[in-house]
């Protein structure tokens, strides 16, 4: 029964390192819209610009 | 007529010949916008667009100056200046409707010299930007945004915005929290729980407590605040809702277990806090949601005024201001399509202006020199001057705005029958906990504490608090996905209790456009020949008699017309083939022959110089599920009516149609609101369905308020429930989920009512020993959940798809 006196700390230690970086992503913008970048994976990567010209 | 625009999915007018080159094909396109926005896509590398998007592209408009956007008067208002020279600005974007438009922006945008960041939210329909003005001026920026199809619109809700999204940022922090607490402390619980059955030795015991109670003080203390600062804000008021329970209960149970604790009792409870914690603040956090999601669409209200106006100077020359820098008394220029930015008295001698958003009516009302024009309605010919009357707060359209919000306030608030039943519920277990714990300590005073801390979490409202947010998030999440958006909980109960639906006629039970019912000759021309020559009179112009015309299944001819002439409020005249033609009002057309004007009122006429030839008469369309909605009213013991603002005669067409039982016209919004407070009062519980900012105030007056999608925004904000989908069958599906939900609502009250009947007795007279009580609570509150899980998505069998060719009617020849 040892084991549980180094796994519970351990436990917990991942646990406030879980709480510490959902709470820094959601203070970056990361969960304030959860619709667009579900599409982003669909997309091939961009080609690199070619001579974009603006239409007359 | 059966080819379709690659880039915006209008169909392409016979005769235009246009390609654009994407990727390795070319597309047909309907015009040289459209071509040019397409081509220019492709040019930047981002033709998967087209790949990705579920909604075709807004037809590419001519662009607009957007030199006014530089003035410095507009960025005060709109623009933050950030640190390092970099600006940040916040704008509505127009024609920005799925995912793949905000990849597009996003692509776009970021790649030009100066812009720094660039941030879509496709829900929200807003463009965050940031750019360095000494590098390129926004007017750039706007201009290329525009290019790709997109019309923006400056924002003045960064403001409000911010705190929106700070709330719901906090909130997702809370449920996390609660949620990995309840996590840890359950995987403690059950520990504990194996030990009360195993043997567990008493230090390893209290080692667990301590772990659960490490676990969850951030859970009662951070997650939990909302529930204790709403119960606090309760009891200041003198009130009960749902918050007092919640928090007495939490407060109860979390200090019960820190006592037992601390003083080696028999169990602890801590799981039991975290869970109901954890499952009461996802239930609000889905409802959270889904009111700013609303209130995204509802914001769209900034489109309605323009932000933006033309104020001609003494000298004559034009200049481009911001809304708000107009004073009573400035000439304005409205160009043809714009939105009139103010009240004002119109200085041009003739105009018809759309004010659909304002009466209801399809039809462009004409107006002559010195009539009042209505800020937010649009020119539909132009260029016009107006003098400036009122701006801002003290338009008509503020003050419509004005009296929504009233008759909101009016509102009665069913839900706090449910509130103020928990609420006795909880006081009565309260008081019974307290007459537990008083006899138990002169029977035994040593089972006292633990008997009457069986009965407040055996019967902790649990299973109460939960059954109805469990069972309604489950259906307002279903509805949300197909488009229903429920604005408030309790109008789903009144959904399925309606009994009589009250129907506004146009842009409800009728689209916007006219469709062509026949044509009448006069005899000296073909049916085919009279169509043929009003298409090519037509070709160019947008107002819907000009639309249904061109839609008509037999014109094929390329366009022939010279010399057009549209006479705003009559008609149109041009040449085919050298000779004149008019079609337009009766009066306008035989103008031309000279004979007897007053002929024929319904409808337009076409006539050369000889007589009349030929009169078309129009209906307007039905919306395709139109009937379908109402005969599936009927069918469940419904009463339908139609009340609208527009002339008898048309709405009698429409309500023989689709079969109504009953239908008034020619009724003002007060009228309306009359008609309700009628047939309230005679005990009917009344659903109205309507768009329309005029039905703003009548929606509002109703038992529940229903407004479609695609009409004026503003009506959103005061119905219960929006049909986002622009789908009047969505009704259907909407009633059917909402039946199942209140059949699934009623089995969980019913559960946790047997449920707590049963076992506070046993509780009471100390057969079960708190840590059943813990389990029984959890699985009570476990089922209701469960069960609310079975609330099924709605039934698709209705939905019926938008033929994309209109279908060929037949012409009639009277």
């Amino acid at each position: 029964m040892n084991i549980i006196l180094v796994l519970i700390p351990l436990s917990l230690i991942l646990l406030v390192a879980a709480v510490w970086a959902f709470f820094w992503s959601v203070n970056h913008a990361q969960f304030d819209d959860l619709e667009t970048p579900a599409l982003m994976p669909l997309s091939e990567d961009p080609l690199p610009p070619q001579n974009a010209e603006d239409p007359p | 007529m059966s080819e379709r625009c690659f880039h915006c999915a209008e169909p392409i007018e016979d005769g235009v010949r246009l390609l654009a080159r994407i990727g390795v094909q070319d597309c047909a396109v309907c015009c040289i916008g459209c071509q040019a926005a397409a081509e220019w896509i492709n040019g930047l590398g981002l033709h998967d667009y087209y790949r990705l998007r579920d909604t075709p592209a807004i037809t590419a408009t001519a662009l607009q100056n957007y030199a006014a956007w530089d003035r410095p008067q507009l960025q005060r208002l709109y623009v933050r200046h950030g640190a390092n020279g970099v600006d940040e600005i916040c704008v509505l974007v127009e024609g920005l409707r799925c995912s793949a438009c905000s990849w597009l922006i996003e692509r776009a945008l970021r790649d030009v010299q100066g812009v720094t960041d660039v941030a879509v939210n496709a829900a929200a329909k807003r463009l965050t930007l940031n750019w360095r003005p000494d590098t390129i001026a926004l007017s750039a920026i706007l201009l290329r945004l525009a290019r790709l199809g997109y019309v923006p619109h400056p924002l003045d809700a960064t403001a409000l915005d911010a705190v929106a999204r700070n709330e719901q940022r906090l909130a997702l922090k809370r449920l996390l929290v609660a949620g990995l607490g309840m996590m840890q402390s359950m995987m403690y619980a059950i520990a504990l729980y194996a030990g009360a059955f195993e043997g567990m030795n008493p230090e390893t015991r209290d080692f667990f407590r301590w772990l659960g109670l490490l676990v969850t003080t951030p859970v009662i203390l951070y997650a939990g605040v909302p529930f204790f600062a709403g119960a606090w804000r309760e009891w200041r008021a003198r009130t009960l809702g749902m918050n007092t329970p919640v928090a007495a209960a939490v407060a109860l149970v979390y200090v019960a277990s820190v006592i037992e604790t601390i003083a080696h009792g028999a169990n602890v409870y801590f799981d039991s806090a975290s869970m109901f914690i954890f499952l009461l603040l996802g239930a609000r956090y889905i409802e959270m949601h889904a009111r700013f999601r609303a209130a995204d669409v509802a914001d769209a209200l900034a489109r309605l005024q323009p932000a933006l106006a033309q104020r001609r100077l003494e000298s004559g020359a034009l200049e481009m201001v911001g809304v708000h820098e107009l004073n009573a008394n400035d000439v304005v220029v409205v160009d043809a399509g714009a939105a009139i930015p103010a009240d004002g008295i119109l200085l041009s001698t003739r105009c018809s202006v759309d004010e659909s958003l304002l009466t209801g009516e399809a039809d462009p009302r004409l107006h002559l020199l010195g009539d009042a024009l209505i800020a937010g309605s649009v020119a539909r010919s132009g260029p016009i001057e107006l003098r400036v009357q009122q701006i801002g707060a003290e338009t008509v359209l503020s003050s419509i705005v004005r009296l929504v919000t009233r008759a909101q306030q009016q509102r009665p608030h069913w839900a706090h029958i449910g509130d103020r039943f928990a609420t006795v519920f909880v006081s009565a277990v309260l008081g019974l906990t307290l007459v537990t714990a008083a006899v138990w300590l002169i029977v035994d005073p040593s089972r006292a504490f633990a008997a009457a801390l069986a009965v407040l979490v055996v019967s902790c409202p649990c299973a109460f608090a939960l059954s109805v947010p469990a069972a309604l998030t489950r259906a307002m999440a279903l509805l949300a996905r197909s488009g229903v958006l429920v604005l408030k909980p309790d109008a789903l109960e009144k959904l399925v209790r309606a009994d009589h639906f009250v129907f506004d006629k146009t842009g409800t039970l009728t689209s916007r456009q006219l469709e062509l019912t026949c044509v009448i000759p006069f005899g000296r021309l073909t049916i085919n020949e009279c169509l043929d020559i009003a298409a090519q009179l037509e070709c160019g112009n947008a107002h819907p008699f000009a639309l249904a015309i061109r839609n008509a299944p037999t014109w094929t001819v390329t366009n022939r017309a010279t010399k057009l002439q549209q006479l705003a409020g009559l008609g149109v005249e041009g040449e085919i083939d050298g000779k004149t033609f008019r079609l337009g009002r009766s009066g306008f057309a035989a103008g031309l022959c000279g004979s007897d004007p007053d002929l024929l009122e319904d409808g337009v006429l076409l006539a050369d110089r000889v007589g009349p030839l030929a009169r078309f008469v129009f209906r307007e369309q039905l919306r395709d599920d139109a009937a379908a909605v109402i005969a599936s009213l009927h069918g469940e013991g419904i009463t339908t009516e139609i009340v609208s603002g527009d002339a008898t005669a048309q709405v009698e067409n429409v309500a023989a149609r689709i079969a109504v039982d009953s239908y008034r016209s020619r009724m003002s919004p007060s009228e309306k609101l009359d008609r309700l407070r009628t047939l309230r009062g005679e005990g009917r519980i009344v659903a109205m369905v309507g768009d329309g900012v005029n039905d703003a105030p009548v929606l509002a007056g109703a038992d529940v308020a229903i407004a479609l999608g695609d009409g004026a925004l503003l009506a959103q904000s005061s119905a219960d429930i929006v049909l986002a989908s622009n789908r009047l069958g969505a009704l259907v599906d909407a009633r059917i989920l909402a039946k199942s939900t209140l059949r699934i609502l009623r089995q969980n009250l019913i559960w946790a009512f047997v449920y707590n009947l049963g076992t506070i007795p046993l509780a009471a007279l100390g057969f079960v020993p708190p840590w059943l009580a813990a389990i029984g609570m959890s699985t009570s509150s476990l089922f209701v959940v469960i069960n609310a899980m079975r609330i099924g998505p709605p039934a698709r069998k209705s939905r019926g798809e938008i033929p994309i060719v209109a279908k060929p009617r037949e012409l009639v020849t009277t």
